[in-house]
């Protein structure tokens, strides 16, 4: 049962309200709200569109409110009106809209928390969680999302993208790999701003006693997902379309991105050990839709400063990376540092070894967890670099291949991670 | 004349038998004293060593750069120096109030302010360790702010920071103790104020294409001069 006490008394009202709903649709934002406007009307869409029978409702949490089409402001709990666009169909039920602010300070986890218990509160079947970023997509998403969950018993519904090839290489080189090495599930994307889960896994989630951790606060989703791999929790993939990119400046910058996902898997595998410490080998999981597409446009980038970076960073933090890295892999990565640009490479058995040795490390806390993983953004450039210069031609398959056999990689090399996890931790004195 | 040597000669040996049945029970207290103060420093030095590694305060040190800098200046782990320390503190505690039961009058107004001298030189390590921890965290932490905003002069920024933070706790700590008051504060004043100087000059002199070309970038940023990464996620 959720624990009501951080949800406010105006939000508690509109959940009341409302009664029960099938379908619950969550909106993660701190967006203007205009951008709320518009996200909440792509799904309404959808909605219609969708699930005419069922009880559904929306609820977004930022603060702020959601305005009409003429502009006023919604009350809360107001009733969404037809749709202009929608294609001759309509919703045979209400559609409700529910506004919640932060009773705390705003973060993901918070926002994440409140859905949850609302949806628990509401006895949804079903949840999508979306970020406004949505609206200018199909409204074919959201009911991807929720129709696994709602009709098909899945528990936790990740997204698939169409991806430009050189977009969400964080993904590509490491969250993915690692994570299917680790927790034996080939699930793709497991940091993403959209996805779906049944009301089995809300309620599993919303009990435990993890909300006050920093992982949490600001990736509740890698760790929704994390959650449901390791308790054997039903898993699918639904592939929605073109990932939209976000504005210039809006998405997080290359170090906040490692911060956040990279701390918060490091975190996800200290707190699942028990999970993957013994596990072997990675299975599929069901998938709707292709398991991958790539495009390939033009697209500008540093690649010389990215190089630079790389060995300037190599240079500087040499202490630091002295006591994260073993003296071999620190070794190979100064001596690959210290190459000419053209010759350079940053082989796949480099790579998995040092983030072993950085997921080790974190573990063993042998410095400030939070200055360990920015340690690694120089290493990621030279890794991306790398990448870049590989990749600059191949095709889609060719990057595909390239993908699975870094998984691989990971997977056979597992086995060094486990030994220096259950391995003391060596103080030099 | 005899008779008066061998008197002065009696009284004398007399005066040392007493001084000694007089002294020769203190001492013995004192040698007690010190012994046991021997067994109580032992106890204590092996019961804080065995909590230390309990709570894995090296690892904790090795973090906070603390012992990088124990192994520059040649000295044991942070476990080792602090159980050796309080065995020695302990034990010289018990040698000095062994001393004092001697009574032998100026050694023991010396003892006593020794004596409150001792939290003052606590807290001046007190502050000195905390102010090596801070330095490096901060010194850390603004190295890999700096290099991960490809900055090429990261080093230089974090050894100023540390620089700063030593400079600061070293004074505080003199202060603490009460070391040259006047002599400490100016010297602080002078070093602090000839950096900043230093820098001004430096960066307002020598690098003033550096100045405009860094002003230029912060103030007048535009899309085409940002350096461009792909989206991560």
């Amino acid at each position: 049962m959720a624990d009501e006490t951080f949800l406010s008394d105006e939000l508690l009202r509109q959940l009341m309200s409302v009664g029960e709903v099938d379908l619950l649709v969550g909106i993660l934002s701190h967006s203007s709200a205009n951008t709320m406007r518009r996200a909440a009307h792509s799904i309404e869409n959808s909605l219609q569109q969708n699930f005419v029978r069922q009880r559904v409702a929306i609820i977004s949490v930022d603060g702020g409110a959601v305005e009409d089409d003429d502009g006023e402001v919604s009350s809360g709990n107001g009733q969404a009106a037809l749709s202009a666009h929608s294609k001759g169909l309509s919703t045979l039920r209400t559609i409700h809209r529910i506004t919640a602010g932060f009773n705390g300070a705003p973060s993901p986890g918070l926002a994440m928390r409140t859905i949850l218990s609302s949806s628990d509160l509401l006895r949804a079947k079903a949840c999508a969680i979306v970020s406004p970023a949505t609206s200018s997509t199909s409204p074919d998403w959201i009911a991807n999302l929720l129709r696994p969950a709602f009709r098909d018993s899945y528990d936790f519904v990740s997204p698939l993208y169409s991806r430009h090839k050189f977009q969400g290489l964080l993904a590509r080189n490491l969250l993915y790999p690692m994570t299917r090495a680790l927790f034996g599930r080939r699930i793709r994307e497991l940091y993403a701003d959209e996805w779906g889960f049944s009301n089995r896994l809300g309620a599993f989630c919303l009990n435990e006693d993890v909300w006050h951790e920093e992982p949490v606060r600001t990736r509740p989703e890698a760790w929704m997902g994390v959650s449901a791999l390791t308790s054997d929790f039903r898993c699918c993939q639904v592939f929605l379309g073109e990932k939209p990119q976000p504005t210039a400046g809006s998405g997080p910058d290359i170090v906040e991105a490692l911060r956040q996902t990279v701390g918060s898997l490091f975190w996800c595998l200290e707190t699942h050990q028990s999970a993957w410490l013994n596990r072997s080998g990675s299975e599929p999981v069901p998938t709707f839709g292709p398991d991958h597409a790539v495009t390939a446009e033009p697209m500008e980038l540093d690649r010389a400063r990215m190089f630079e970076m790389f060995c300037s960073g190599v240079k500087q933090l040499e202490p630091i990376l002295q006591s994260i890295l073993r003296p071999e892999t620190l070794g190979n990565v100064q001596a690959i540092s210290a190459l000419d640009q053209r010759a350079f490479r940053f082989s796949m058995d480099l790579w998995v070894k040092l983030l072993y040795d950085f997921a080790s490390a974190y573990h063993h806390s042998v410095i400030n967890r939070d200055h360990l993983v920015q340690a690694l953004v120089p290493l990621y450039r030279g890794k991306i670099y790398s990448f870049l210069v590989e990749h600059a031609d191949s095709s889609p398959t060719e990057m595909e291949n390239d993908c699975e056999n870094l998984c691989l990689e990971f997977e056979r090399q597992k086995s060094y991670l486990t030994e220096q996890w259950k391995a003391g931790v060596e103080v030099k004195s | 004349m005899k008779d008066t040597i061998v008197q002065g000669l009696e009284q004398a040996y007399y005066n040392l038998v007493h001084m000694i049945a007089e002294f020769l029970p203190r001492f013995v207290v004192m040698l007690v004293i010190i012994l046991v103060g021997l067994v109580v420093a032992y106890a204590l030095r092996h019961f804080l060593r065995a909590l230390l590694r309990l709570t894995k305060l090296d690892r904790v040190s090795e973090d906070a750069g603390a012992s990088r800098v124990l192994r520059m200046a040649d000295l044991p782990s942070m476990t080792e120096l602090l159980s050796r320390s309080v065995f020695w503190i302990t034990w010289i505690g018990f040698m000095l109030i062994g001393i004092s039961v001697l009574g032998v009058a100026g050694l023991q107004e010396q003892i006593s302010r020794l004596f409150r001298f001792l939290p003052e030189v606590f807290i001046a390590m007190l502050i000195l360790f905390l102010g090596l921890v801070i330095a490096n965290f901060l010194s850390r932490a603004a190295l890999l702010a700096s290099v991960n905003a490809g900055y090429r002069s990261a080093k230089i920024v974090s050894w100023a920071i540390r620089f700063v933070i030593w400079i600061l706790a070293i004074s505080m700590a003199l202060e603490e103790l009460g070391l040259a008051r006047q002599t400490v504060l100016a010297a602080f004043s002078i070093v602090f104020g000839a950096s900043m100087l230093g820098l001004a000059i430096a960066f307002g002199l020598g690098g003033q294409n550096l100045a405009r070309q860094a002003l230029e970038r912060h103030l007048g940023e535009s899309a085409k001069e940002k350096y461009k990464e792909p989206q991560p996620l």
